[in-house]
Parts: C-alpha cells; sequence; structure tokens
C-alpha cells in the first residue's frame, strides 16, 4: 500500500495537475453513443486513483436527472439516437454537452453511413470538445476540470 | 486460378495453418457433426459475398492451429441450421438471418438479434407465471459502460432468465469494410474495440497473410506475441479491478487500476499509443526496442508484476471479499463446453482451452493453459483464472523480452503448387480465417477476397462468443448480484456489436 500511495504522489506530481481549491462542481452523465470502448476505460481511470477527478469537484452520477454535464463518447449510432436524445431531454437546465473522443467530434470515423446518425454536433448543441482517440485520461481530466472552472479548453 | 474453392471432392488443404474448404451439398451438417465428434470446436459462421452460401468454421483440435469451413449452398434464402448440433451457433446464425436475410431451417424461433425494429415479443424468451416480472436496464447504464439493454425475468430478487439486447452500437464495420483493400481494412477490424486492439487485427492479419500467399517467421512472430500478452496484461488488471468494483471494494479496485493505468503507459512508451492501436501490421512488424530498451521493459513489467502480486494477496487474504465471489454465477463444464463457453471463463470452468497452444504462427513454444485449483466455473474461479494468467503472461513476457526487438515481415508462403502445369506461385485459397486467444477468449477472424479486394469480413470475438454464458450465469443468482457475474466476464460490447 505504501508503494502504492508513493506511485500516486509521484504520478500526480507528474501530471502537474491543478491544485482542489475551488469551491464549484460539476455532475456529469455518461453516455455511450457507439464507441470502440476506448474513450469509456480512459474515462474510467479518471475517476479512478491517479486522477481523482472527485477532487475538483467533478463526479459521474446515475442519471441524467442528476447530471449538469452530457458527456458523449462515439459517433452516434442509428439505434442510440433516441437512446442520447431521451437522457438530454432529461436533463435540468442549464445543461452543457462534451464530445468526448474523435468518434464524437466526427473525425476519421468508420462504420456503414445506414447505421451512424453523424457525431454528436448533429444531434445536440456541443460545448466542450475533447479530442483523441482516444483521449488520454490526463487529457479528459484537463479538459473537465477547465469546464469546472468556466475557462476555455484549448 | 485464385483459390481452391473446388467441388464436393476436390477439397484442397492449405498448409500453415489455412483453413480446409469443404463444399456441400450434401452433408452440410453431417460433416459439421463429424468435425464436432472428432473434437473440433465451432469456430463462426459467416455468410458467402453474394450471400449465395454460409460457412461454418471449425477449430481443428490439434498443435496446428488449422480451421476447417464447412459451406452450404442457400436455396430459397434458407440455409439448414447447426444450432442444434452446436449451440454456440445461436447468436452467428440470428446475426446472419438479421444482417445478410437468411432463414435457417430448423432453428425455431429464430429470434432477433441485431435487428432492433422487432417487438419485444418477437426477442424475449416468454416467461409467465405467478409473481413474475420484468426488470428493463440500459442502453443507458449508471455508471460508465457501453451501451447495452438487459432485460430481467424475475421472482422476486431471484434472476429466472436473462434476454441480452445488444448491438446499440452497431456500426456495421464488417460491411462497411469489405470492397476496400486488405491493408484499408485492418482499421475497421481494429476500431472494432479497444479491449482487443491487438487480437483482433492479429486474427485478421493472419488470414489477410494466408490470402496473399504470406506466412509468418519467428521473427515476425515474436513482437506480436509481446503485443498480444502486453494487451492481456492491462487487460486482467482492470478485469481484477472490474470485480473489486463489483462488490464496492474500493482498496482492491484503486490498486489494480493504478496497474492498469500504469500498463497503458508502458504501452505508449513502447508503441505509441496506450491501447496499442495501429502497432499490428500486415505482413510484418515495425515494432523496434534496442537491447537496453528490452532490458528497461522486462524490469517495469517485473516491477508491475511485484505491484500486482502483493496487492492480489490482500485480496486472497480478505475472507468476508472471497465469500461475495464464491458460488456465484456458476458455469459448469458442461455448460461451458455446451454454450461454446471461450477465454479465461472456459478455463475457469475446468476446460482446457486456449488458442494459445495451437498458434503455430505465434512464439507460444510448449504453452500449457493454467486452471484453477478449484475450477468452479463461479465468479471465483474466472476471478482466480485473471490472476493465474497474469503471472503465466508476465512469464511470457520476460521471455520473450532477452533482447531487442527488431522490425520484421513474413515471407512467401510454401503452399500447394499452382494448377497443374503452371510455374507461377503457389496457389492462394479466396477465404481464410485467422484464430488469436484475445484476452477474452478465442477471437476468429474470417476474411474473403477477391483477389485484391475484401469481399467478405467477419470478426467473432471472445465477447461474443461469451454473451450468451454471461445470461446463462445470470440465471438463478440474485439481480444485485448481476453487476458482479458480468464483470467477472467484463466483456465488451463494442467488438460484440461491430
Amino acid at each position: 500500500m505504501f508503494t502504492l500511495l508513493r506511485d500516486l504522489r509521484s504520478l500526480r506530481r507528474s501530471l502537474a495537475l491543478p491544485r482542489p481549491d475551488r469551491g464549484r462542481s460539476l455532475a456529469v452523465r455518461h453516455v455511450d453513443a457507439g464507441s470502440c470502448n476506448g474513450c469509456e476505460h480512459e474515462l474510467t481511470l479518471v475517476s479512478g486513483p491517479a486522477y481523482d477527478l472527485a477532487r475538483f469537484g467533478l463526479g459521474v452520477v446515475a442519471s441524467p436527472r442528476h447530471a449538469d454535464v452530457l458527456l458523449v463518447s462515439g459517433t452516434v449510432t442509428t439505434r442510440m439516437r433516441e437512446p442520447l436524445l431521451t437522457a438530454y431531454a432529461a436533463m435540468p437546465e442549464p445543461r452543457r454537452v462534451a464530445a468526448l473522443g474523435d468518434c464524437a467530434l466526427g473525425v476519421g470515423v468508420l462504420g456503414l453511413p445506414g447505421e451512424l446518425a453523424g457525431p454528436v454536433e448533429d444531434l445536440l448543441p456541443v460545448d466542450l470538445r475533447i479530442p483523441g482517440c482516444p483521449p488520454s485520461p490526463e487529457r479528459i481530466a484537463a479538459a473537465l476540470v477547465a469546464l469546472v472552472d468556466g475557462v476555455p479548453f484549448p | 486460378m485464385r483459390g481452391p474453392m473446388r467441388g464436393p471432392a476436390g477439397e484442397a488443404v492449405v498448409p500453415d495453418g489455412g483453413p480446409r474448404v469443404v463444399a456441400a451439398p450434401p452433408g452440410y451438417r453431417e460433416w459439421a457433426g463429424s468435425l464436432l465428434a472428432a473434437g473440433h470446436r465451432f469456430a463462426g459462421l459467416s455468410v458467402a459475398p453474394g450471400g449465395d452460401a454460409v460457412r461454418a468454421w471449425f477449430a481443428a483440435p490439434g498443435a496446428g492451429g488449422e480451421v476447417e469451413i464447412v459451406t452450404a449452398p442457400v436455396v430459397d434464402g434458407a440455409a439448414p441450421a447447426l444450432v442444434d448440433l452446436v449451440p454456440a451457433a445461436d447468436w452467428d446464425e440470428r446475426e446472419a438471418h438479421d444482417l445478410h436475410g437468411i432463414r435457417f431451417t430448423g432453428h425455431e424461433p429464430l429470434r432477433p438479434l441485431v435487428d432492433h425494429d422487432a417487438p419485444l415479443a418477437a426477442w424475449t424468451v416468454p416467461v409467465h407465471g405467478e409473481d413474475a416480472y420484468q426488470v428493463a436496464v440500459g442502453p443507458i447504464h449508471a455508471g460508465v459502460i457501453e451501451s447495452g439493454h438487459f432485460r430481467f425475468h424475475l421472482v422476486g430478487d431471484r434472476i429466472l432468465h436473462l434476454d441480452a439486447r445488444l448491438f446499440y452500437k452497431h456500426r456495421g464495420l464488417e460491411r462497411a469494410a469489405e470492397g476496400r483493400s486488405p491493408q484499408e481494412a485492418l482499421a475497421y477490424v481494429a476500431r472494432a474495440c479497444a479491449a482487443c486492439a491487438v487480437a483482433s487485427p492479429v486474427a485478421y492479419a493472419l488470414a489477410v497473410e494466408q490470402l496473399t500467399g504470406l506466412v509468418s517467421t519467428p521473427q515476425l512472430a515474436r513482437p506480436r506475441t509481446v503485443l498480444l500478452e502486453l494487451e492481456r496484461v492491462w487487460n486482467h488488471l482492470n478485469d481484477v479491478a472490474a470485480v473489486c468494483a463489483g462488490v464496492g471494494l474500493a482498496a482492491g479496485n484503486t490498486r489494480f487500476s493504478a496497474l492498469t493505468d500504469r500498463m497503458r503507459r508502458l504501452n505508449a512508451g513502447l508503441a505509441g499509443h496506450r491501447f496499442l492501436f495501429g502497432a499490428v501490421r500486415i505482413g510484418r512488424s515495425d515494432l523496434a526496442l534496442d537491447a537496453g530498451g528490452a532490458r528497461a521493459l522486462r524490469e517495469e513489467l517485473a516491477q508491475v508484476r511485484a505491484a500486482a502480486s502483493a496487492s492480489w494477496r490482500d485480496l486472497v487474504f480478505n475472507p468476508s471479499f472471497a465469500a461475495r465471489l464464491t458460488d456465484v454465477g456458476v458455469v459448469t463444464a458442461d455448460d461451458a463446453r455446451r454454450l461454446g463457453t471461450v477465454g479465461p471463463a472456459a478455463r475457469a470452468a475446468g476446460l482446457a482451452d486456449d488458442v494459445r497452444t495451437r498458434s503455430p504462427h505465434l512464439a507460444y513454444e510448449g504453452f500449457e493453459p493454467v486452471r484453477p485449483d478449484l475450477a468452479g466455473g463461479d465468479v471465483r474461479a474466472r476471478f482466480e483464472q485473471r490472476a493465474l494468467e497474469l503471472w503465466q503472461s508476465f512469464d511470457l513476457l520476460d521471455r520473450l523480452l532477452d533482447g531487442p526487438l527488431v522490425p520484421a515481415e513474413a515471407e512467401p508462403s510454401s503452399g500447394p503448387p499452382g494448377p497443374a502445369g503452371s510455374s507461377g506461385p503457389p496457389a492462394v485459397p479466396a477465404v481464410a480465417v485467422g484464430q488469436v486467444e484475445s484476452p477474452r477468449g478465442a477471437t476468429s477472424c474470417l476474411v474473403e477476397s477477391d483477389g485484391g479486394r475484401v469481399t467478405r469480413l467477419r470478426l467473432r470475438t471472445g465477447s461474443f462468443a461469451n454473451w450468451p454464458s454471461v445470461a446463462f450465469a445470470a440465471a438463478g443468482t440474485l439481480l444485485p448480484d448481476f453487476p458482479l457475474v458480468n464483470k467477472s466476464f467484463e466483456l465488451c460490447y463494442a467488438c460484440a456489436d461491430r
């Protein structure tokens, strides 16, 4: 356990994430609209020990009714179009949409056009773009922290 | 002549692990039955280009890695079903019906699988009785989980039956890849699933190499095997963390999640990508690592192993944790054989099957599958299986990294000669199957080609093979235990849906 804590400390130092001293928070609901599971794997680590987004007031919540941000991964398949729109409609306002990963941004999408409803932007207003295939946990963490701080994410 | 697609009498045997194409009629079912009786394992089913035939693939039991393909013509839109001979063909036949419109005579009822337009009654098994009710979950789940729908039939908290409705993430990747060159189609296979970003492309590359008259060399086998085992290590670490999360044991989840991240960093350092996307090439490997780099990689892997082993000891000696896993979600050896369960889940049930024992084109000489002492097929056995395989993969990697990794290429195959009288290159088949042991189990990839273009692609991953086993294991358990049962398989939706 000691080695683990030491590893985590050095990892956090090397990532140079900002100090958790903000008094704000955002509740995030994730929707996989047709990803390859890469974004999900990296997002899982973001709430894990090394990045620990809860320190920055960010948490993944179970229901869109509790969420401020809809974090969408994958290009939207025709079959996930309705569930995605339903989740968005269930969110209280004000609400934000974040597109996670290149597929969600419509970059380099593979698949049969008839099975795809398009990138997230075609269906919902996107406020935050997190590029990468998949974006690394550092990048996801930095983007979400920028969102909670209300500063633009490059 | 481009490929040995010959008549019933003219079977062509392609060496180097190539498929033997056996045409029917008559005898599709008879051939399949005799192969199964001879110890072959069902490896998948596909529809021929043009939709005029179906092909069932069977992996031979020996170390040679041959896959035999049995073909039946489609007459009036129908082909004979195999599902009564081999229940593992259930999903394959339902998928072939939904995507290609082929009916399977004798497969009754042929419930929709990929087709989402059908009403509830069409795709669920009818469950009636006093106090029986349904709980619908998904496609969007409460955590960070892929999309898929589960319909539980319950009495009280007890699951009577589970109908899983996946394919919400169906992107039509295989059909989109058809008509493209083998090189272009590689990206479609790779992007099917991040957790199999090595295994699926290797299975595909092995198939394409057969189609293009290439055969792997020991120099090419080594870097590919390194990549495959690195993928297994991060996946198994992730799976151990997932089971801990499934029972709310934060300490175990935290420690194994951190190690998963460490392995992905290691991957990025070696091949430039945390999931090793793009590291597998057709007919070649560009992976380069000098002696110093290989030594450093070995040392880091030794550190990860030591940390994993220390964390594992804490889990094993945690009696309340172990009690949560024991006798939950049981799949016995007989069940696993019947359902066609593959990978760690099958070995945890006591089956010794592992594609690594029959992978002559990968560096697995002398490989023996491991099984837990008590291969009871429950969550605990599947959990322990991951640890046993982890130590084995660390051993393999240690052996494989005892020197530098250098770029390597496949060489021309010494296959059977071309048509009689010709002095041209050896005949290449028009259809081939590559098989690899992915972290979830046997992944098979069938590729058909007209010489320059892929005319049919079907990827049957370990996850696709094992989803029916998850539903089977869930029956009889309590609904609150389902996440745990599910995590003990830790299947991907992405590469099942494609």
